[in-house]
């Protein structure tokens, strides 16, 4: 194996080798993973980057001695500075987690016991590997913990219960119990992926000072390349539970070696550039129980060609370089194929087609839209207002694509909701076409909704499980009394599904090939506006660049509208024609789309955007970010004034007293809510990374 | 097939057995649960008349068959059983999808009604009704089905209401779909199946009620058979014929045991609703 040439014994702290874990089936067992190795080392960042399925988190979970029953490792050696794992006893395996290696898992709301207090959880795990330790001095050592992951006022938040606790801080909670002893081996499992992006920094950057402090070797696993790219020094990518390529970090992205890392990299939608279309990858992600023989990437791989030696026998892994290794029997065309397909995305400037005459009467216009959600009743029927939506106003012209952009509870998705009438508005006006969509009822409502379809980002639960595709989608059509077969089947065909599909039920189809029959099912009503409510946000990188291609495809075809609702910005980048920002219901800024990713007006918006880790850019961006301070306020009790002013890092007294309006600040089409708009993010920003 | 544990597959093969027992004992030659013989009375179990009839199982106090009563006693529990089932399951679950579905006042007043049935003693409400209406099968069935509803009402509700938030039910809606036809083409097929399990659990406990009426006297009639009613002819003599009572409550138990461990089986089985796997 490579490491072992390159590197020192005594650096290694991890090293795993040949490990294979089995699930017990029916036909003999099926590997999930397949003959995996490679080696961590002492204080460095090893990422493990692949999509769903790809076995990356059950090879950590096997390394924790952790694999949920009736998976078995069936063979390989797990080493931690020399000591042989895979024999060990539980007893054994217990006394090392959580002291030599501990654990940071995605989601902190299931991660933490909701019934005991932060401070006696991080406790537990200090006294289990200190069981003589006093009382007094575990309390101190949990203080000390939590004031290392950056928690405010620790002495009181001891007391407190994790519900307490927002997102970002429960994880920094987990944080801090993973290391409560000190671990030489740190494995965060998508640590930020439940996270909002301004929260993902903060996080990232309280792992980065732990570590800076113990010296712990960690190993990040995620989907997220641009993630893994600025944090890690070395990566691996798997796919179908083989190890397909191993680097070091920058090397990987910007010279990848094997077909699958690059087809991966050249998917990515970035911030950074326009590219007409994205690459995507062919087909979908086999399951653990069929992966095609010879190299398992082979399907869907674009240097096969069908060559036999790829169906026929299985490529091992093989260093290239010092540091570097890769399984593939073609790697050596990787390069040139890569800058054969980056030729063909490349957009060319003037590309994208300008809009419809601008004095054209918007297919959609929303004036003043509010919504209040009623919180708690008391006896007198004065509940507490919650502000969803605040005075939201904004035209859309047909054919574009307006996205909305804003973090967890900005009001994007009741924003849709309000519109699709799931939620009735509490003031304001909705004209679609020009007629008053908000004051119809009954017959008339039912008939008209069929202008506005949605798409959902939920896959599994958008699908009536017990019904066929083919009923699926015919029931728009059905509830409309149109029911036409053939129909049905052209639709599946525009999203390119075959009609045999039709027979086929939810259960049987993965995420991408629902997601697929979910927009076959919008479009059978001859939408003007598809509402696209984080539709791809489920979906794993190879896929969601198929889904979105199809999007735009299907956009220029149908002279669709799409109102694009992502916390995604790269997708939002290469998919919208204008962008509306959104903090606490407000919209705090609303342009075209390079105005506002290019020279973005309001510190929010700036914040967002240098958040957004990039594959490409590693340290640059990494220094330029700025880190917003804080969560979310209470939108119960808003902040007066300007809403966005308890974590701006340009606020002045003046946002205390006025809130901004919204009003064409930069440009004239370009508006924001910011009394000090346009000024560069760089001029006063706190910016510097720990 | 399902894995059942041997606790759970004795008590299923005896309540298969016991069908089996009420569907063929009609056709049997001496087959004959009415038919009285003072010659014949308090036979214990094998033994025969004066007149030299065999009862199989002993026969009661004016001599009829006990083996006879037993099985057309089972027949009209199964019967009262499933009429009320039937009823329950179709009030039920109408109420809690509509409740569920609509929300606001509506929701409150079909709540509020199952909370009020349910604080009113049913046996007492019963013996009530019963005694007004007057006992026969069909409105034994009747009553029994209106008074447990309320089962099939709570689960349907609860059921409804996350599944009215799914995204399939949501993009209906978008679509121009009237509640009417969301209940029907999307709730109902999906408790359906969570619903007859309720069923299956519930059929015990009707049996059970029908039976505590019968030996109020409140539930069947004479002379057609019921096991509550046996038990409680039986109790006179229990010291002078034990089996009079004894029989007709292993029948019982029997019956309800058996549809317990049944309805456990299915519950356990897993996916029961349909619900999606989330395979990544």
């Amino acid at each position: 194996m490579m490491a072992d040439a390159a590197s020192r014994d005594e650096d290694v702290i991890l090293a795993v080798r040949n490990l294979s874990i089995a699930l017990p089936g029916k036909d003999g067992p099926a590997l999930l993973v397949d003959d995996v190795s490679f080696d961590v080392r002492a204080h460095e960042v090893f990422g493990i980057v692949g999509e769903s399925g790809s076995g990356k988190s059950l090879t950590m979970l096997a390394v924790l001695g952790l694999l949920p029953p009736p998976l078995r490792m069936v063979s390989g050696s797990v080493k931690l500075r020399g000591r042989e794992l895979s024999g060990l006893s539980f007893e054994e395996m217990r006394s090392i987690r959580g002291k030599s290696m501990a654990i940071v898992f995605q989601d902190p709301m299931t991660t933490l016991n909701p019934v005991l207090r932060v401070g006696a959880q991080i406790g537990e795990a200090v006294q289990l590997h200190n069981p003589g330790m006093s009382k007094q001095d575990v309390r101190n050592r949990v203080i000390e913990l939590l004031t290392l992951v950056g928690i405010p006022n620790p002495q009181q938040r001891y007391r407190q219960y994790p519900n307490e606790f927002s997102g970002g801080m429960r994880q920094r909670v987990v944080i801090a119990m993973a290391m409560a002893n000190e671990p030489d081996l740190l494995i965060a499992d998508e640590p930020t992926t439940a996270l909002d992006v301004t929260i993902q920094a903060q996080v990232m950057r309280v792992l980065a000072e732990v570590r800076r402090r113990t010296g712990a070797a960690m190993v990040l696993i995620t989907h997220d390349l641009g993630l893994v790219a600025e944090t890690a020094e070395r990566m691996a990518v798997m796919y179908g539970g083989r190890m397909m390529e191993q680097a070091p970090a920058h090397a990987l992205f910007n010279d990848p070696a094997h077909p699958y890392t690059a087809g991966l990299i050249a998917s990515l939608p970035r911030v950074d550039r326009e590219v007409r279309e994205l690459f995507s990858i062919p087909g979908f992600v086999p399951d653990s129980a069929h992966r095609p023989g010879g190299c398992v990437f082979h399907p869907r791989c674009g240097l096969a060609n069908d060559r036999a030696i790829c169906r026929e026998r299985r490529p091992e892994v093989a260093a290239t370089s010092p540091g570097r290794s890769v399984a593939c029997h073609f790697n050596d065309e990787t390069a040139p194929w890569r800058a054969a397909q980056e030729r063909a995305m490349e957009r060319p400037v003037e590309a994208r087609a300008p809009s419809v005459a601008d004095d054209s009467e918007p297919i959609l216009r929303v004036v003043d839209l509010r919504k209040e959600f009623q919180i708690g009743f008391s006896l007198f029927g004065f509940g507490r207002k919650l502000p969803a939506l605040r005075d939201v106003s904004f035209d859309l012209i047909k054919g574009r694509t307006l996205s909305v952009v804003g973090e967890s509870g900005c009001g994007k998705s009741t924003l849709a909701r309000v519109l699709l009438r799931l939620l009735e508005a509490t003031g304001g006006d909705v004209f679609i076409n020009g007629e008053p969509f908000m004051q119809m009822s009954g017959p008339l409502l039912r008939a008209r909704r069929r202008n506005l379809q949605v798409v959902f980002q939920d896959p599994y639960s958008s699908l009536d499980p017990r019904m066929t595709i083919h009923e699926v989608v015919a029931e728009p059509l059905r509830i409309h009394g149109r029911y036409d077969a053939k129909r049905v089947d052209d639709l599946l065909a525009h999203v390119g599904m075959p009609p045999q599909t039709g027979r086929r039920r939810p259960s049987e189809l993965s995420g991408g090939q629902r997601q697929r029959v979910a927009i076959a099912r919008s479009l059978a009503l001859n939408p003007d506006i598809l509402i696209l409510d984080e539709a791809v946000s489920a979906l794993d990188v190879s896929i969601q660049a198929q889904i979105i291609n199809l999007l735009k495809s299907l956009q220029a075809e149908f002279g669709l509208t799409y109102i694009f609702i992502s916390h995604n910005l790269s997708v939002v980048r290469h998919i919208s024609d204008d962008v509306i920002v959104m903090y606490l219901g407000h919209i705090v800024e609303h342009g075209p789309v390079r105005r506002v990713f290019e020279t973005p007006a309001h510190p929010y918006t700036q914040a967002l955007l240098s958040s957004i880790p990039h594959p490409q850019s590693g340290e640059e961006s990494r220094r330029k970010r700025i880190i917003l301070t804080g969560d979310l306020p209470n939108p119960l009790a808003p902040p007066t004034g300007c809403a966005f002013r308890t974590r701006c890092f340009r606020a002045a007294a003046e946002c205390e007293r006025h809130e901004p309006a919204l009003t064409a600040r930069t440009g004239a089409d370009h508006l924001s809510a910011c009394h000090f708009a346009g000024q560069t993010a760089t001029a006063r920003a706190p910016g510097d990374e720990g | 097939m399902m894995r059942m544990d041997l606790g759970t597959k004795l008590m299923v093969s005896l309540l298969a057995i016991m069908i089996a027992f009420m569907i063929v004992t009609p056709f049997l030659p001496f087959y004959d649960p009415y038919g009285q013989n003072l010659a014949g009375s308090l036979v214990p179990i094998g033994g025969a008349s004066f007149d030299g009839r065999l009862y199989l199982l002993g026969s009661d106090t004016l001599g009829r068959d006990i083996l006879s009563r037993l099985a057309l006693a089972g027949q009209v529990s199964t019967l009262i059983g499933l009429g009320a089932v039937s009823v329950s399951l179709v009030v039920g679950v109408f109420l809690g999808l509509v409740a569920g579905y609509f929300r606001g006042p509506l929701e409150a007043a079909i709540m509020g009604l199952a909370d009020l049935q349910l604080s009113i003693p049913r046996v007492l409400l019963l013996i009530a009704v019963s005694a007004i209406v007057g006992p026969s099968v069909a409105n034994l069935a009747l009553l029994l089905g209106l008074t447990s509803w309320v089962s099939y009402g709570r689960v349907a509700r609860g059921m409804t209401l996350s599944l009215r938030e799914r995204e399939f039910v949501l993009s209906a809606r978008t679509q121009g779909a009237t509640a009417a036809w969301n209940i029907r083409k999307h709730l109902l097929p999906n408790v359906l199946p969570q619903m007859l399990i309720v069923a299956s659990y519930e059929f015990g406990q009707i049996v059970v009620m029908e039976a505590s009426l019968s030996y109020l006297g409140l539930g069947v009639q004479p002379p057609l058979p019921s096991w509550g009613m046996m038990v409680s002819e039986g109790q006179s003599y229990l010291a002078l014929a034990p089996h009079l009572a004894i029989l007709p409550s292993i029948a019982l138990f029997i019956m309800v045991a058996g549809l317990q461990f049944l309805s456990q089986a299915f519950t356990s089985e897993g996916d029961v609703t349909g619900a999606p796997q989330r395979t990544p």
